[in-house]
C-alpha cells in the first residue's frame, strides 16, 4: 500500500517507527506491506515514490527538525501538492488539531477524499468541526475514512464499538478521555496537593502541555465526546451542543471528602441521546472508570451486552500507533487484502 | 430499613446520650441528629430529630421499647424503606452563601432530607468543599432533589459534582 503522512510531528514518528519494527509481521500476517511514498511537514516535503527509507526519514526529522533534510527533499512543497500530485492508496492526516476550523487537516482530508484516496487521521479538528460532511464525502468518493486514533489513544474504543459489538444498540458511552486531567486528579488524590503545584509537576514531566486549557477545562474531552455522539450513536453533535465544566476548581479537600465516602473525583464525558456532558464526577473507588495516572477508560452501556469497559494507554507516539496500524490493516482487509 | 423518629429531650445535659445508647447498643447505624431548638415545646422539651438505619423490623421494636424504658418520648415515627441515598460535593463559597438556606431548601422538598453533610474549608478566602448526603423516599425524589440542588449550585456560583450513576 502506497502511504502519504501528512505531518510528521509525534505521531508521524510513532507510525514510521512501527512500519520499521512490525515490517516482517504486517507481511506475513496481513500480507500488507505498507510503502510511504511521502512526508509532508511544516517546511516542505519528502517523495519518493518506490518508497522512502524510514530510517533516513526519521533521522532526517530528528536531527534536522524537518523531513525536507531527507535526500531530495523538497522545501516549500504543501500538503495539497503532494496530495493530488503523488499517486498514493492511503493518506494520514496527523497534523495538529485546530477545534475551531479544523484546519488545515479538514481541507486536506476533503481534498485527499476527493482525490479517491482514503484517508485515517487521528485529528480531533476536522471530525469535531466537519464529521457528517467528511463522513458523507467519503462514501460519495468511495473511499475509506478511519479515525480510530482521534479518542482514545490505544484504547479501541471507536473499533470495539462498531465491530465487536456491533449488534447491540449502545445507550450510553461514559469515559476517562484525557490522561492529563486524570493524571492531575491522581496526584492531588495521592498526595494532598493543590491543583496548581501538580499541574506544574505534570508539566515539568512532559505529561501536559505549556498551554494545558483545553485538557484542563474539559474541552478535549468534550470534542471526543462529540467525535463519539457522531460515529457511534449516529447523532449530529457539534461541540458547542456538550455541557463542559473543568477541572480547575477541584480541591484537595474536595477528594478527600470524596475518598472518605468511597468515591474518587474523575472528569467524565457522558453521550447519549439528549445529553452530551464533561464534568467532573463522583466514581466508587474500585469502579472501572476509576483509573490511575495518565489512563482513558471507557464503558459502554448497551441493551443486550449490557455493560462492557476497556482501559489503556490514551496518549504517546507508541501507544497511539497501535490505533493507527490498525486503521490501516483494517482498511487493507476491507479491500479484500 | 431507614427509620425517621423525632422524640422530645429535657433540655439539661446528657438527655441525647441517654437516648442514643439504646440505638446503638441494637446495631442502629445514626445517620443525622438535628435538634429542632426553634421549637421548644411548652414543657421546655426540644425536638430531636434523628435518621439511623435499623437491620430490621425486630431490631426497631427493641429499639424503641428501650427508649420508652428510658422514659424517651417519640412524637414521630416514619420508616423510609427503599429510601434512596444521593451524595453530592460543592465547591465553592459555601458558607458565604448560606449552606443553612441551601439545607432548608431541600428539607423543604416532600420525602426529601439532608441526612449528611460534612465540611471541609478552604485557606481563608479560597473556596470550600461540602458532602452532602440526600435521602429521599424514592429514585423521583432523589432526582428532583439532586436537579433542584444543582439549581441552587447554579445560582449560588458552586459547582457541583455529581455522582456517576446519578444520570
Amino acid at each position: 500500500m502506497r502511504i502519504v503522512l501528512i505531518g510528521f510531528g509525534n505521531l508521524g514518528r510513532g507510525l514510521s517507527r512501527a512500519f520499521i519494527q512490525k515490517a516482517g509481521f504486517l507481511r506475513e500476517t496481513h500480507g500488507l506491506i505498507p510503502r510511504v511514498v511521502a512526508a509532508v511537514d511544516e517546511f516542505g516535503a519528502a517523495v519518493d515514490e518506490k518508497g522512502l527509507n524510514l530510517v533516513g526519514l526519521l533521522n532526517a526529522a530528528e536531527n534536522k527538525g524537518t523531513v525536507t533534510a531527507y535526500e531530495g527533499g523538497k522545501r516549500g512543497k504543501t500538503a495539497l501538492d503532494i496530495i493530488e500530485n503523488v499517486e498514493a492508496d492511503v493518506i494520514y492526516e496527523l497534523t495538529p488539531t485546530n477545534i475551531k476550523t479544523g484546519e488545515p487537516g479538514l481541507t486536506h482530508i476533503k481534498r485527499a477524499m476527493l482525490a479517491g484516496k482514503h484517508v485515517i487521521t487521528s485529528n480531533k479538528g476536522p471530525l469535531v468541526v466537519a464529521f457528517r460532511e467528511l463522513d458523507s464525502l467519503a462514501k460519495k468518493c468511495g473511499v475509506e475514512f478511519r479515525y480510530s486514533a482521534s479518542v482514545g489513544g490505544a484504547v479501541p474504543v471507536i473499533g470495539l464499538a462498531r465491530k465487536l459489538l456491533a449488534g447491540n444498540e449502545i445507550r450510553e458511552i461514559r469515559g476517562v478521555l484525557n490522561g492529563t486531567t486524570n493524571y492531575i486528579l491522581t496526584r492531588m488524590s495521592t498526595e494532598g496537593a493543590p491543583f496548581e503545584i501538580v499541574l506544574r509537576e505534570a508539566q515539568e514531566l512532559g505529561i501536559a502541555e505549556k498551554a494545558p486549557t483545553l485538557d484542563i477545562r474539559g474541552i478535549d474531552t468534550a470534542c471526543k465526546i462529540t467525535i463519539l455522539a457522531n460515529s457511534l450513536l449516529g447523532m449530529n453533535a457539534k461541540l458547542g451542543d456538550v455541557r463542559v465544566t473543568g477541572i480547575n476548581r477541584i480541591s484537595p479537600e474536595a477528594i478527600r471528602l470524596a475518598k472518605e465516602a468511597g468515591q474518587t473525583i474523575k472528569l467524565i464525558g457522558i453521550a447519549r441521546r439528549g445529553l452530551l456532558e464533561v464534568g467532573p464526577k463522583l466514581v466508587p473507588l474500585g469502579h472501572p472508570l476509576a483509573v490511575s495516572g495518565a489512563l482513558n477508560a471507557v464503558t459502554f452501556e448497551l441493551d443486550l451486552a449490557r455493560e462492557i469497559s476497556i482501559t489503556g494507554f490514551g496518549a504517546g507516539p507508541k501507544e497511539t500507533s497501535s490505533s493507527l496500524l490498525g486503521d490501516l490493516i483494517d482498511i487493507h482487509r476491507t479491500l479484500g487484502g | 430499613m431507614l427509620v425517621r423518629i423525632v422524640m422530645e429531650l429535657e433540655d439539661v445535659p446528657g438527655q441525647l446520650l441517654k437516648a442514643l445508647e439504646p440505638i446503638s447498643r441494637f446495631g442502629g447505624n445514626i445517620q443525622s441528629i438535628m435538634h429542632q431548638r426553634e421549637r421548644k415545646t411548652p414543657l421546655g422539651r426540644v425536638p430531636v430529630m434523628l435518621v439511623f438505619e435499623a437491620a430490621d423490623r425486630v431490631r426497631l421494636n427493641r429499639i424503641l421499647a428501650a427508649l420508652r424504658a428510658r422514659g424517651v418520648r417519640v412524637t414521630q415515627l416514619g420508616e423510609r424503606e427503599g429510601a434512596v441515598r444521593a451524595t453530592a460535593l460543592l465547591v465553592g463559597h459555601i458558607i458565604h452563601t448560606d449552606i443553612r438556606d441551601t439545607i432548608d431548601r431541600l428539607n423543604a422538598l416532600k420525602g426529601v432530607m439532608v441526612s449528611d453533610l460534612s465540611l471541609a474549608m478552604g485557606d481563608l478566602g479560597k473556596e470550600s468543599t461540602a458532602r452532602m448526603t440526600i435521602t429521599a423516599d424514592d429514585e423521583k425524589r432523589a432526582n428532583l432533589a439532586i436537579s433542584s440542588l444543582q439549581r441552587i449550585a447554579d445560582r449560588k456560583k458552586l459547582l457541583m459534582i455529581t455522582s456517576l450513576e446519578a444520570g
